[in-house]
C-alpha cells in the first residue's frame, strides 16, 4: 500500500465518523524506485488531504524535513515535489495495518495488500 | 447357367448402388475391427456382425429380431448395451448367407432415427457372461404387488391439486411432481419437520396395501409418512440416500404406471441397475436403504431386459447381465414411498452415512433459490460468486486481458490527474491509466493486481473504504451484476455516486440479458459456431429457444419457484437471474497462446503498466481467440467455448474435449466441482442478473443527485455514464 492510496482509505465502521485517516502500523516498508514526473504530483497535491499524508509519514518515520503545511508555489519547486513524490509513490507498506481511529478496528495489509472487508455486523 | 458364370454376370451387373453398400460395408468392418476389436472373415459363418444394429445407436431388439428372422431361424441375437452393432447367430449358414446378401445397406426406421445396417461373418461371438450381479443387501423387490385394479385406485386417490404453487413452478421447470402426506419432507435441508405434521395422513386407500407389506413381514410398524413423486418420460431423481435422522430403517416404494430402472450405487464404486416393473413394491433395509444411494436417472429409454416368449433361450434373468438387452420407452411413473418418522437418533451400522453419527447432512442436490433477504443474498452471493472467483482467479485473470475499447475510451477522456477508483477492479485490467485505486471482493484477485503492480485493496462494492466526494470518477465493470437482489444492485450504484466528487462521473456496465443487438449478435453468442452441435442439451422448456434472439420481453421466463437454473454457455439468455458455468483450467501466463479448432492466432500487445501515463492503448480491440473455454461476457476477449450440457437439477459432468456427456446424473453440486468420467474438469457457477434494456437506466434514476448522461449496449452489455449534479445536495 503507497501512501497516495493511504491517503484515500477510511475506516467505513459502522457508526464511525472520525474514521480519517488510518493510523498505520508497518511492520515491513519497502522502497521502490518510481519515475519522478513533476507534472504529475503536482497535479495531485491539491486532490490529497495534506494533514493526513504528514501524519502517515511520521507514523512511518519517513517523514523528514516534510513541512506541517503546504508551501505555496509548489508546483515549481522540485524539491518540494520530489519529496512528496517520494512519499506517496515510492514508500510502500508490505506489512502490517491500518486502524480505525476512532473505533480501534484493525484492517490487516499482507503482501502490499490491505483487507479492508468488514464482518457482517461492522457493515 | 454355370453358377461361376452367373456370378460373373452378376458382378458385371452390379448396380452402382450395390457397389455403394459394399463399399460401407467393408468400411463398416473395418471401423469393427479398429474400435472394437471384431474381426470379420469373408468364408461364411453362421454368425454375423451387424454394424449399426446395436441398442448404442437406438436399435431395440425387438425390431432388428424382427428383421433378422426373414432370413431364418435365430439361435443368440447379443447386443450389448452402449454399443453401435449387434452379434446373430443364425440356426445355419445357408440363413446367414441370405441374411448377408439381403440385409447389407437395409434401412431401418428406429423411433424416429433411421439406420443403416451392414452385415458381416465373424468366426466366433463372444458373449460377454457376466457373472450376474447381485442386488444390495437388505433390498427386495416384490412384483405384482398390487393388481390392476388398486394401481388404478391409488392413482385416483392422489389429489394433485391441493398440493401448493410449488406444482405450476415445477411443472415449468419440467421437476418430477411431488406431494407429501403425514408429515412433509423438505428439500432444503433433506429432512423432517417432525413437529409440523401435515393435515393430511396417508390416505385410506393404501392401508391395504400396508396391511399387506405388514402381515408379508416386510415391516412391523406402519409408516406415517408417504412421499408421492410423479416422473415424466426424461424426469429421475438425483442419487441420494434417505436421511437416517429422518426415517427409521425400511422404506418401501410402491411403483405404478410404467417402469423404470433405479440404480444403486456402493461408495466402493459398484452400480447395481435395477427395473421396477409397474405395480412392484421395493423394499430397502439395512445397507441398501443405509449406505447405498438409489436414483433414477433422467432418461427417455432404459436399457432393460428383452422378454421374448418365443425363445426362451434367448431371455436371460435381469439387467445385471449384458446378454439379450433392449431398449424400453419409459412412460409416466409414479412412485409411493412409504417411511415411519424417526424420533430417536439412528444407532445404524453405517455412520460413514450417518447424520446421527456425525457424518455431514448430505448437502441438498436443489439448486440455489433467489434470495429474499439481504442475508439470503450475502450469502448466495458468498457462494456463488467470491468463492469461486477466489477459487478461479488466476485462470480467470488470464482470460480477461484485453480492454474494451469503449471503457478505455470513457478513461482517456478524464482529465489527466484525476482520482479514479474502479470499484470491482479484477484483474486490474484498466488500472495502470492514471490515478486509481481498485477495490475487488476477491483477495486472489486482488493479489493479481498487487503482482502487476497496481495499488488495489479487498472490499466490498457495497461499502467502500474510501471517503465521499474523493473521485473525479469511478468505473463499475461488469460487477453489478452479480448482486442477486434489487436493493443490492441500487446500493451498489447508490456507493458509486456517494464518491464522486460534484460533477464527477462514473461508468457502469453490466451484462445484457438481450444478446443480440441491432441484429447484432454478441460475440459471446457469435462463438457458438464454433463449438460443437451435440453440445447443447436442453436445460428447461425455454431453451428450445435457446439459439433464437428474446426481442420480446414477454418471452423472459420468470424464475417460478425461485430456483436458478443453469445457463448454457453461449446461447441467448431465457431468464434473468441464472447461474454461469465456468470450466477451471489451470491458469496460462499471458501471451501463451494455443492451437485448436477455430483458434486465431493474434499477437498481443503487452501494456505498459506505469502509474502514470495512459496504457489504454488504440488496438486494444484485438480479438485473440484461445481454447480457454470461458466467456467473458465482455467485448475483446473471444474464446473457444465448450457449453456445459445440463440436467435441471444436478450439475455438467463433461470434459472440455466438447464430447456429449453419457448419462448426466451426477451428484449435486454447488460450486465444488463434480468431475467427469472422461476428464477432471471442475465446473463452477457464477450469479448473475442479467440486465433487460432500460433497466440499469431505472436503477440509476433511483439514485438522488446524478444524471444519466449516456446509456448504451456494448457487445452484450448494457451501460450508463452517470454524472453527479455540480451542486451537492445532501
Amino acid at each position: 500500500m503507497k501512501l497516495l492510496t493511504h491517503n484515500m482509505l477510511t475506516s467505513h465502521v459502522k457508526g464511525v465518523t472520525k474514521g480519517y485517516p488510518l493510523l498505520i502500523k508497518a511492520t515491513e516498508v519497502k522502497m521502490n524506485e518510481v519515475e519522478f514526473n513533476p507534472q504529475f504530483v503536482s497535479r495531485m497535491i491539491p486532490k490529497l488531504e495534506w494533514s493526513a499524508l504528514v501524519q502517515a509519514a511520521d507514523e512511518l518515520g519517513q517523514r523528514q524535513d516534510l513541512p506541517g503545511e503546504l508551501v505555496p508555489d509548489y508546483e515549481k519547486n522540485e524539491d518540494f515535489l520530489k519529496k512528496v513524490h517520494r512519499l506517496l509513490l515510492e514508500v510502500e507498506v508490505i506489512e502490517g495495518c491500518l486502524q480505525c481511529p476512532e473505533s480501534g478496528r484493525e484492517f490487516p495489509i499482507s503482501r502490499g495488500i490491505p483487507n479492508m472487508l468488514l464482518s457482517e455486523d461492522e457493515a | 447357367m454355370d453358377p461361376s458364370v452367373e456370378n460373373n454376370v452378376r458382378a458385371v451387373r452390379r448396380s452402382k448402388e450395390e457397389k455403394k453398400v459394399l463399399k460401407r460395408q467393408i468400411k463398416a468392418s473395418h471401423t469393427l475391427l479398429k474400435h472394437e476389436g471384431i474381426s470379420t472373415t469373408s468364408q461364411p459363418t453362421k454368425s454375423l456382425v451387424v454394424a449399426n444394429g446395436g441398442l448404442g445407436n437406438g436399435v431395440s431388439r425387438e425390431e432388428l429380431s424382427a428383421v433378422l428372422k426373414e432370413m431364418g431361424e435365430l439361435e443368440t441375437l447379443i447386443m450389448h448395451p452402449h454399443k453401435p452393432y449387434a452379434f446373430v447367430t443364425y440356426r445355419s449358414e445357408e440363413c446367414a448367407r441370405k441374411a448377408h446378401v439381403h440385409l447389407n445397406g437395409e434401412k431401418l426406421q428406429c423411433g424416429g432415427n433411421s439406420v443403416t445396417l451392414y452385415l458381416s461373418f465373424v468366426d466366433s461371438v463372444t458373449c460377454e457372461e457376466e457373472a450376474s450381479v447381485p442386488l444390495p443387501e437388505g433390498l427386495v423387490l416384490v412384483e405384482d404387488f398390487v393388481s390392476p385394479e388398486e394401481e388404478a385406485q391409488l392413482l385416483a386417490a392422489i389429489d394433485w391439486s391441493s398440493a401448493n404453487d410449488d406444482i405450476t413452478a415445477q411443472k415449468a421447470l419440467k421437476h418430477r411432481r411431488v406431494k407429501h402426506y403425514g408429515f412433509e419432507f423438505r428439500y432444503d435441508n433433506n429432512n423432517v419437520d417432525k413437529d409440523k405434521p401435515l393435515p393430511a395422513g396417508i390416505p385410506q386407500e393404501c392401508l391395504p396395501a400396508l396391511e399387506l407389506c405388514v402381515r408379508n413381514k416386510h415391516i412391523n410398524i406402519m409408516p406415517d409418512q408417504l412421499t408421492v413423486n410423479q416422473y415424466e418420460s426424461g424426469q429421475g431423481i438425483p442419487p441420494h440416500v434417505d436421511t437416517h435422522s429422518a426415517f427409521e430403517d425400511t422404506i418401501m416404494s410402491l411403483s405404478l404406471g410404467a417402469q423404470t430402472v433405479m440404480e444403486f450405487r456402493h461408495p466402493d464404486g459398484r452400480l447395481v441397475p435395477v427395473v421396477l416393473p409397474g405395480r412392484s413394491l421395493l423394499v430397502m433395509k439395512g445397507e441398501s436403504r443405509y449406505l447405498w444411494t438409489h436414483g433414477i436417472t433422467p432418461r427417455k429409454f432404459d436399457t432393460v431386459p428383452a422378454c421374448d416368449p418365443q425363445s426362451p433361450a434367448l431371455t436371460p434373468p435381469d439387467v445385471r447381465t449384458h446378454s439379450n438387452l433392449t431398449l424400453s420407452k419409459r412412460g409416466t411413473r409414479t412412485s409411493l414411498t412409504f417411511r415411519k418418522i424417526r424420533h430417536e437418533p439412528c444407532r445404524c451400522a453405517f455412520p460413514s452415512a450417518c447424520d446421527s453419527q456425525g457424518a455431514p447432512s448430505t448437502s441438498p442436490p436443489s439448486p440455489p433459490s433467489l434470495p429474499r433477504c439481504h442475508d439470503d443474498a450475502a450469502q448466495l452471493e458468498e457462494e456463488y460468486v467470491h468463492r469461486v472467483y477466489d477459487a478461479i482467479a488466476s485462470h480467470f485473470s488470464s482470460t480477461r486481458h484485453s480492454p474494451w475499447p469503449q471503457v478505455c475510451h470513457f478513461l482517456s477522456s478524464l482529465p489527466p490527474g484525476s482520482v479514479l477508483a474502479d470499484v470491482g477492479c479484477g484483474n486490474g485490467k484498466y488500472l495502470g491509466v492514471s490515478t486509481e485505486v481498485g477495490c475487488d471482493r476477491s483477495s486472489a484477485l486482488i493479489q493479481i493486481c498487487a503482482e502487476r503492480g497496481f495499488q488495489a485493496f479487498v472490499s466490498d462494492a457495497l461499502s467502500v473504504p474510501l471517503r465521499s466526494a474523493t473521485c473525479d470518477a469511478c468505473i463499475s465493470i461488469a460487477v453489478i451484476h452479480h448482486f442477486s437482489t434489487q436493493e443490492r444492485r441500487l446500493a451498489a450504484v447508490r456507493e458509486l455516486v456517494r464518491l464522486l466528487k460534484p460533477g464527477g462521473r462514473a461508468l457502469i456496465y453490466v451484462w445484457a440479458f438481450e444478446q443480440e443487438y441491432n441484429k447484432q449478435r454478441s460475440k459471446y453468442l457469435k462463438e457458438q459456431n464454433k463449438e460443437h452441435p451435440e453440445n447443447h442439451s436442453p436445460i428447461n422448456k425455454a431453451s428450445e429457444d435457446s439459439h433464437r434472439p428474446v426481442d420480446n420481453i414477454q418471452d423472459v421466463s420468470k424464475v417460478t419457484d425461485g430456483k436458478l437454473s443453469v445457463h448454457t454457455n453461449r446461447t441467448s439468455f431465457n431468464t434473468q437471474d441464472l447461474l454461469v458455468p465456468w470450466h477451471l483450467k489451470e491458469g496460462k501466463r499471458q501471451g501463451e497462446e494455443e492451437s485448436g479448432e477455430g483458434v486465431k492466432k493474434e499477437k498481443r500487445k503487452e501494456k505498459s503498466k506505469k502509474s502514470s501515463g495512459n496504457s489504454c492503448s488504440a488496438d486494444s480491440s484485438s480479438s485473440s481467440t484461445r481454447s480457454d473455454c470461458n466467456p467473458d461476457p465482455c467485448p475483446g476477449f473471444d474464446s473457444n467455448m465448450t457449453p456445459g450440457s445440463v440436467q435441471e437439477t444436478s450439475d455438467a459432468t463433461h470434459s472440455p474435449d466438447s464430447k456429449p456427456s453419457p448419462s448426466d446424473d451426477s451428484a449435486h453440486n454447488t460450486t465444488s466441482a463434480p468431475k467427469s468420467e472422461s476428464s477432471p474438469v471442475p465446473v463452477f457457477h457464477r450469479y448473475y442478473h442479467v440486465f433487460q434494456q432500460g433497466e440499469l437506466e431505472l436503477l440509476c434514476g433511483q439514485v438522488a443527485g446524478v444524471k444519466v448522461q449516456s446509456s448504451y449496449h456494448d457487445q452484450g452489455n448494457w451501460c450508463v455514464i452517470l454524472e453527479k449534479d455540480s451542486i451537492e445536495m445532501n
